[in-house]
């Protein structure tokens, strides 16, 4: 066993060497592609950030002055309760609910969030219409609230979805396209490496296969080669994505208060998962793209 | 051994290269293949190791039908077949130790083993203190003597050789079938398909002659013609 292993790091090690150019070759893209795949997340996450506040099909928010009391609350749930042709539900979020949401959406804005307490955050009504109900009927519904008593402010979904969806739906999917494209050039890389690797030591191959060696045990250090290179372009690609995100963090905290970009800020936690699994795409992706190249030289 | 029935081999636009071939070979015998270039004397031997397939016909091998094998089983087979080549098939990266180290290397044989066979071996075919050559620091016949130790190291039931002379001169390849009898007297089959007229008439060994792939002569103590 521990002669099998000192084998195949030994072969993994020498193959590495002979084929250097085309290693960092296929380590630098799958970098690349690693890279804007992690970042395509990372901003998918921060255009959710904006959007959650329109989470079910909510499409209009009623702020309650955060001094009102249950009394006064009951009255603004009165009056959305006598439009039901309108509305067809609406939820309360209470002080603890809205300071969650706030810490999710001004991740990137560290000062409004210092300023917000229990005590003087806005509660919200998350009103969802019924099916139908158009937006100049949904303004005028506003209008009639807008004059109720302790009602801070009220916000139409149309008005905000319509841009976030747009930049959403056009990122997301073109980088999703230009990282999934380099992903394929990535593997194919890692592909022509082993491939070139192999076909150096066709001979050796040949000879181990006639002495009966398994096709497992020729495979394994081509396989390792990969994932070794999809590890380390992983792990290039998670340096990026760090370097990137802290300095789009700090260029976010640099905007003026409340200019609604505070959202696209996405948590570390976030960052963190996002690299685990860039490198765990480029370790399997590596490994399994070099396991299908070594499959093809095997037929002896 | 090894036993044969009716077994035809084509290749690619209908060339046949074996044609419903048949014959036995007991444990232990030594049996040359002779005839032209083409007439399908190296895919009789590529049919004994798995490396090709017949169309029709039954190879058997250690007394196991070999044609159905599944694939995860042919390492295990050829780790019973040893292989000589014309062209040695050395690594030319490797010393003559590390060449014959490899065979058993692959396999899994452990480390111990190894340095105590390797030697052995190696001695046996008269490479001894020429473990840390390289093989273009080598004549051809001492490359070839490599590539028989390479080939027996791992004692195999059967040793395949292919025109193993046929790249040395004649003393050098008189060496070579010295060695080959040595090894087939410890009890290897021994398959050799050879061209070379003076070493079938010196050895009087067991002839299968082959013409355009079909077995024209099976003679014992034969000799070339």
């Amino acid at each position: 066993m521990l002669s099998r292993l000192n084998y195949t790091f030994r072969e993994t090690w020498a193959s590495f060497r002979r084929n250097m150019t085309l290693t960092v070759a296929a380590i630098i893209t799958s970098a690349v592609s690693l890279l804007i795949f992690g970042l395509t997340l990372l901003m998918q996450q921060g255009f959710d950030n904006l959007l959650v506040a329109w989470q079910g099909d909510v499409e209009m928010i009623v702020f309650v002055n955060p001094t009102a009391t249950d009394e006064q609350r009951a009255e603004i749930q009165d009056a959305l309760s006598s439009f039901p042709q309108q509305v067809e539900s609406f939820n309360y979020c209470d002080t603890a609910c809205s300071l969650s949401e706030a810490q999710r959406l001004l991740a990137g804005d560290p000062s409004t969030l210092e300023l917000l307490t229990a005590e003087n955050i806005p509660t919200q009504y998350k009103v969802v219409p019924t099916q139908g109900t158009d937006v100049e009927t949904l303004r005028q519904l506003r209008e009639s609230l807008r004059s109720l008593p302790n009602v801070s402010n009220i916000v139409l979904a149309d008005e905000q979805l319509s841009v976030i969806d747009k930049l959403k739906g056009f990122v997301g999917l073109y980088t999703l396209i230009l990282s999934v494209t380099l992903l394929f050039a990535a593997i194919l890389l890692i592909w022509n490496t082993i491939r070139t690797a192999m076909f150096a030591r066709r001979r050796e191959i040949e000879v181990m296969k006639l002495v009966g060696a398994t096709d497992w045990f020729i495979r394994v250090p081509f396989m390792l080669e990969g994932l070794i290179q999809g590890f380390i372009g992983g792990l290039g690609a998670c340096g990026g994505l760090w370097a990137i995100n802290n300095r789009w963090t700090a260029g976010v905290q640099d905007f003026p208060q409340g200019s609604g970009f505070a959202a696209l800020v996405v948590t570390d936690g976030f960052t963190f998962r996002v690299m685990l699994l860039i490198l765990a795409i480029g370790m399997v992706a590596g490994a399994i793209g070099s396991g299908i190249a070594a499959s093809r030289f095997l037929d002896v | 051994m090894i036993r044969l029935e009716n077994v035809t081999k084509t290749y690619q636009h209908d060339v046949v290269a074996v044609r419903d071939a048949s014959f036995d070979v007991p444990k232990g015998e030594f049996v040359f293949l002779v005839g032209p270039s083409g007439s399908g004397k190296s895919t009789l031997l590529r049919l004994l190791n798995r490396q090709d397939r017949p169309e029709r016909g039954a190879v058997w091998v250690a007394g196991r039908n070999i044609i159905d094998m599944p694939s995860g089983r042919v390492p295990q087979l050829r780790r019973n077949i040893g292989n000589i080549f014309q062209d040695f098939k050395l690594l030319l990266n490797k010393t003559v130790f590390e060449n014959v180290a490899f065979a058993q290397e692959v396999i899994g044989k452990p480390k111990h083993v190894i340095s105590q066979q390797v030697p052995a071996v190696l001695d046996l075919v008269g490479l001894a203190g020429k473990e840390d050559r390289f093989p273009h620091q080598l004549s051809g016949g001492e490359q070839q003597r490599v590539s028989v130790a390479r080939a027996f190291v791992n004692r195999p039931l059967i040793l395949l050789a292919d025109e193993p002379t046929g790249n040395l001169d004649p003393a050098t390849g008189e060496g070579i079938m010295r060695l080959l009898d040595r090894i087939n007297k410890t009890g290897t089959t021994v398959l050799m398909a050879t061209h070379d007229q003076r070493i079938v008439n010196t050895m009087r060994k067991r002839v299968i002659q082959l013409d355009r792939g079909v077995i024209v002569r099976d003679q014992a103590r034969g000799v070339y013609e």
